[in-house]
């Protein structure tokens, strides 16, 4: 197996509708991901991951460029891609009259494998997702989270050697995340290679190795959580609400965005001081703690990332 | 570098891997809706009773239709399961990019589909067993004209399923297609009522050419050898181009543009 998992070189994806204008989701992203690496793409709602998560998954035509999953075009031959991959779709639903346990091991046996191998499977992807209990019930009966899980498990049972995964615990408890987190590493220290997009921030930052934040169809920066972090311009965060308006006297202390009526400002110790008396003067109530990935993220697009 | 992974499928010729389960995939699930599987043969009924009642010497032409558009109506519910699944579930999209090829994906649909609703259609069959005067011609022309049926309106309801991306769209379009394939044709009428000049156009679409054909047998109508040809020709000829054209489909839509 080639120690790249996937590439995509100059990928293009203009949507053109019946009618309005046409739409360019992707404007050019590449990326690398190497064999057995968990990547994150992350991106505001309509950044252009799902379009890309699509292409890749040999869903969608690129308008232009190339995707390749362990050296084989998703292009020119998608036939030889699909035994490698295995999707969870945004959004994305089990039947409804069928239990977890049917689900993963008949989506087990459509991709070829043995009924043993497929229960054997199905029954440690349904553990791991906490979904034990719940396994011959049907699908319909059990709530938002626990279907999304009935999903995950799905896609992981297969063991694929490259999974993707489009908000995978979107609408799932924090309990719930945290064990869809540790079955995804679970995963790569078996060899798999993941790549998940996210709009949360810490599932970002937990899951991912390397992170590619995507901005209106661009990368625009890559890197791990740590290194984007170093570049949000300092080791702090303050924020401080309603303080939008100081927004020009604060910049000269470091990186300040206004998230809606929220100012934060990126700095260091040493002026921390200094704000706070200014915020205090203002009557406002100001919050500090460490630099997150949200301020290294408001920092790189400029935009909150729930901001539409 | 390349790895070495599967052969990669030839372009020509049905390549059914997967078919066995997504097959045991729908069959489950539609086994679940037993309520819709009870109800399938609803209108088939009311039409049957009022038959019987109105003209009771249109039995067996009435009996016989009832089967054909039982096996016609099942390709609504493939279009009805296959844009359900794409739209509503997205579960095309965990299907497709995976090993299941595009048409065991149509096929184990459709298939799901047929074997799930057999129950009821069978029980028109031994009605029709019963009340209809049987003859070797008959028992083989039932269940080959039937299957024609079925992948004809299969294929239709698969190929349509794609175009749709809101599933309310879908039921208008569902009720006029099926109502103007499968009531308005002779299917439980005889094909002698309809007028000389349009004939040759209810022998052109597969529910009402098997209708004829299934009334020829019983002797309920007079066909001529040309309309015999033409009827047999247009439901084998136009379920072939259609099934090939579905499969085409099925390989050409994985993939949106």
């Amino acid at each position: 197996m080639p120690t790249e998992a996937l590439r995509a070189d100059d990928v293009r994806k203009v949507y053109r509708p019946r009618s309005g204008p046409a739409v360019e989701a992707l404007s050019g992203v590449s990326l690398r991901i190497g064999a057995g690496e968990r990547v994150g793409l992350l991106g505001r709602n309509g950044a252009g991951k799902t379009t890309f998560l699509k292409i890749a998954s040999t869903l969608l035509a690129p308008t232009s460029g190339e995707v390749t999953v362990f050296g084989h075009s998703v292009d020119r031959d998608p036939e030889r891609v699909r035994p490698l991959i295995a999707v969870v779709p945004q959004e994305g639903k089990p039947f409804f009259h069928l239990t977890p346990r049917e689900q993963v091991v008949t989506y087990l046996r459509a991709r070829g494998l043995s009924r043993e191998t497929a229960r054997e499977r199905s029954e440690r992807a349904l553990a791991q997702m906490g979904l034990g209990e719940v396994a011959d019930r049907l699908s319909i009966t059990l709530s938002g989270g626990q279907k999304q899980r009935t999903m995950v498990a799905t896609v992981i049972a297969t063991e694929a050697p490259l999974l993707f995964l489009d908000e995978p615990t979107i609408g799932m408890d924090p309990f719930a995340r945290r064990e869809v987190w540790e079955a995804l590493r679970r995963l790569t220290r078996m060899g798999s290679t993941i790549l998940l997009t996210t709009h949360y921030l810490d599932e970002a930052e937990a899951l991912s190795e390397r992170l590619y934040v995507l901005e209106r169809g661009r990368v625009l920066v890559e890197g791990t959580a740590e290194s984007l972090k170093r570049e949000a311009g300092g080791t702090l965060r303050v924020s401080i609400p309603d303080g939008r308006r100081l927004l020009e006297t604060l910049r000269s202390f470091g990186p300040s965005v206004a998230d809606g009526t929220t100012l934060h400002v990126v700095t260091e110790p040493a002026r921390l001081s200094e704000i706070l008396a200014i915020a205090v003067r203002e009557r406002l109530s100001p919050t500090v703690g460490p630099v997150t990935l949200e301020e290294a993220f408001l920092r790189t697009v400029g935009h909150s990332i729930d901001e539409e | 570098m390349r790895s070495d992974g599967p052969p990669a499928p030839r372009s020509w010729g049905l390549h059914l891997q997967g078919f066995g389960a997504f097959f045991e995939t729908e069959l489950r699930v539609q086994l679940h809706e037993g309520v819709a599987i009870v109800t399938s043969i609803v209108v088939q009924v009311v039409l049957l009773v009022f038959v019987a009642i109105l003209a009771p010497r249109l039995w067996s032409v009435a009996i016989l239709g009832a089967l054909v558009f039982s096996f016609f109506t099942l390709g609504q519910r493939v279009l009805n399961e296959a844009a359900y699944i794409r739209v509503d579930h997205k579960l095309n999209q965990l299907y497709l990019a995976s090993p299941l090829t595009p048409e065991s994906y149509f096929l184990g649909l459709s298939s799901g589909i047929l074997v799930a609703y057999l129950a009821p259609i069978a029980a028109l069959g031994v009605v029709a067993a019963v009340t209809v005067p049987p003859s070797p011609l008959l028992l083989v022309l039932v269940p080959v004209a039937g299957l024609a049926v079925w992948l004809f309106s299969a294929s239709l309801g698969y190929v349509l399923s794609t175009r749709f991306r809101d599933m309310r769209a879908i039921w208008s379009y569902a009720s006029l297609l099926y109502n103007g394939f499968g009531v308005l044709p002779p299917v439980f009428y005889p094909i002698g009522l309809v007028p000389a000049a349009a004939r040759p156009l209810a022998l052109l679409l597969p529910p009402s050419a098997a209708a004829a054909l299934l009334q020829w047998v019983v002797h309920s109508a007079a066909l001529s050898a040309a309309e015999l040809a033409l009827a047999a020709g247009a439901l084998g000829g136009e379920t072939v181009l259609l099934f090939a054209l579905a499969v085409i489909w099925a390989r050409r839509t994985v993939r949106e543009d």
